[in-house]
């Protein structure tokens, strides 16, 4: 008995050993869908942040999933193709599948498991994530609701997926639709997507997917589907839902955007303060607008032309003119400095005064 | 005649301390500011500072110019002659010309100042040290980690309003 409980104990400590033979690579930071909510048996798209994992930018990486049921069984040092993620960039893999059809379950099935857990693992296993779980968002409850319209997120972002559910069976007129489209803008209509029902691609690209009973839903991602410019700030979604060609609307309706916090306005500065023509002149501009990242300069001194340009980001764009080489042998006591950035917009269209030196 | 024993021992004492020689070991010369300066030294590191917002306590008041225009190149080499008083000085590496980039130099004292000013380098086109093109501040005298910190301040009406500050280390 001795002895067993010995044998026993040795087993208990090796085990840690043997996990640890696996390199950790860590857990996903983020993981989301799009659409945002689906059917289980709908196509949907996973996405894993893994940017805090040690797993390294474009590494081939597969889903290792036994729960609601494994695919790639047994294939642990060796997985299969069908599991492979999708690299999306920026350290975000994606992985696109049915789960009824993936899991070989109905969606009654998948609903009463214990959820989809997986590890995302290398070719041969020797990477593996934390035990990670993709959440599912349930949202049979909208048909009992008593609610015409529910998004997810409530408040949605530009860049960020969203799903409009609608249910047709509260808005008079609508039982016998044929189709059901999404005629919205973005904030108060300044970005639209007409419900143009002339036009078969804008047909297809405002039409709700009819998920039965009444039941329908909008999927997209705002900046994607109104093609917003960059930089462009959303403030809300105002929408309404038509009944196939127009023979029948819903009332107004509008979505608010997450709180937007605005970024700090920018700052344009010289370097230093004063300055003499044996001195460096820095040009520096902070918060830069998104579209911003290039700032371009003419200096004039005298019959003395400095032409450049600075590089940069949003945080900042910074570079230094060297007038000790370019007005040394310049008599001047002044300088004329244009600034423009990447847009041809002005910055700054100003004289300095050079300090004479003692 | 007790007394006159006691008199006789402490003249004999008296006689002794005076005749003990102190051993000041021989004389050298302190070591110049012209000597520790001497020779070649790199840059570690060059800033600018914006004296009127150092003063003014807004920022920034300082850049870093360490990698740009060839800073990270520069070098400058102070000679001194077999006496070792201060001849020329050349600054090489192809960077623009804060100072003049070859010449002549002297400093302002041979030693530090007791009242903590900093020494001057006096920069001259000629070798007679008449034309003085500029002046740096010895901000840091070289010790036994063989660095020093050398200023140019740019001054208007008596006033400073832009410095550099070059952080150098030997080189061998």
């Amino acid at each position: 008995m001795k002895r067993f409980i010995h044998i026993l104990l040795l087993a208990f400590i090796m085990v840690p050993n043997f996990i640890q033979a696996q390199e950790n690579a860590g857990a996903p930071t983020k993981i989301w869908s799009y659409p945002v909510i689906y059917k289980y048996d709908e196509e949907v798209t996973w996405f894993f942040d893994l940017s805090a994992t040690t797993f390294a930018e474009t590494e081939d990486l597969y889903l290792w999933i036994w729960s609601p049921s494994e695919p790639d069984a047994g294939n642990w040092e060796n997985s299969s193709d069908f599991a492979k993620l999708h690299y999306e960039g920026n350290k975000v893999w994606s992985f696109k599948l049915t789960p009824t059809v993936y899991f070989s379950k109905s969606a009654e099935d998948i609903a009463a498991s214990a959820g989809f857990w997986f590890r995302l693992k290398d070719k041969t296993g020797t990477k593996q994530s934390d035990v990670s779980n993709v959440a599912y968002t349930p949202f049979a409850d909208f048909a009992t609701s008593n609610e015409l319209i529910r998004a997810y997120p409530p408040a949605p972002t530009l860049t960020g997926g969203l799903s409009i559910l609608f249910n047709a069976n509260l808005q008079p007129g609508f039982e016998d639709a044929t189709s059901v489209h999404f005629h919205s803008g973005l904030n108060n209509w300044d970005l639209k997507v007409e419900y143009q029902a002339w036009l078969p691609e804008i047909v297809e690209k405002t039409q709700l997917k009819n998920l039965g009973g009444g039941i329908y839903k909008m999927d997209l991602i705002p900046s994607v589907y109104y093609n917003a410019p960059d930089g462009y700030v959303m403030e809300n979604l105002v929408f309404l839902m038509v009944k196939d060609d127009w023979a029948g609307t819903t009332p107004d309706q509008v979505i608010n955007a997450a709180e937007y916090i605005p970024p700090p306005p920018p700052k344009f500065m010289f370097f230093p303060t004063q300055i003499s023509k044996r001195d460096f002149l820095g040009i520096i501009r902070t918060n830069n607008e998104s579209n911003v990242n290039k700032l371009i300069y003419t200096i004039t001194a005298s019959d003395v032309v400095i032409t450049g340009e600075f590089s940069g980001g949003v945080s900042e764009i910074k570079g230094f003119v060297d007038l000790v080489t370019k007005l040394q042998n310049v008599n001047v006591t002044e300088i004329h400095v244009n600034v423009v950035d990447n847009n041809g917009r002005v910055i700054t269209d100003t004289n300095i005064l050079l300090k004479p030196l003692d | 005649m007790r007394c006159k024993i006691i008199y006789l021992l402490a003249m004999i004492s008296l006689l002794a301390v005076g005749c003990n020689e102190a051993d000041d070991g021989h004389h050298v010369d302190p070591i110049t500011l012209n000597e520790k300066i001497q020779g070649e030294w790199g840059l570690m590191n060059l800033k600018m500072v914006d004296e009127v917002a150092k003063a003014a306590k807004t920022e920034p008041s300082e850049q870093d110019l360490s990698t740009l225009f060839n800073y990270d190149n520069f070098r400058i080499k102070f000679n001194v002659n077999e006496n070792n008083q201060p001849t020329t000085y050349e600054v090489t590496g192809n960077v623009p010309p804060l100072f003049a980039l070859n010449g002549y130099w002297s400093l302002s004292s041979d030693f530090q100042q007791a009242n903590g000013e900093a020494v001057r380098i006096y920069l001259y086109s000629d070798a007679e040290k008449t034309m003085k093109t500029d002046e740096l501040r010895l901000a840091s005298v070289p010790g036994s980690n063989e660095e020093m910190e050398l200023h140019l301040v740019r001054v208007s009406g008596g006033i400073a309003f832009v410095s550099y500050k070059f952080k150098l280390n030997a080189i061998n």
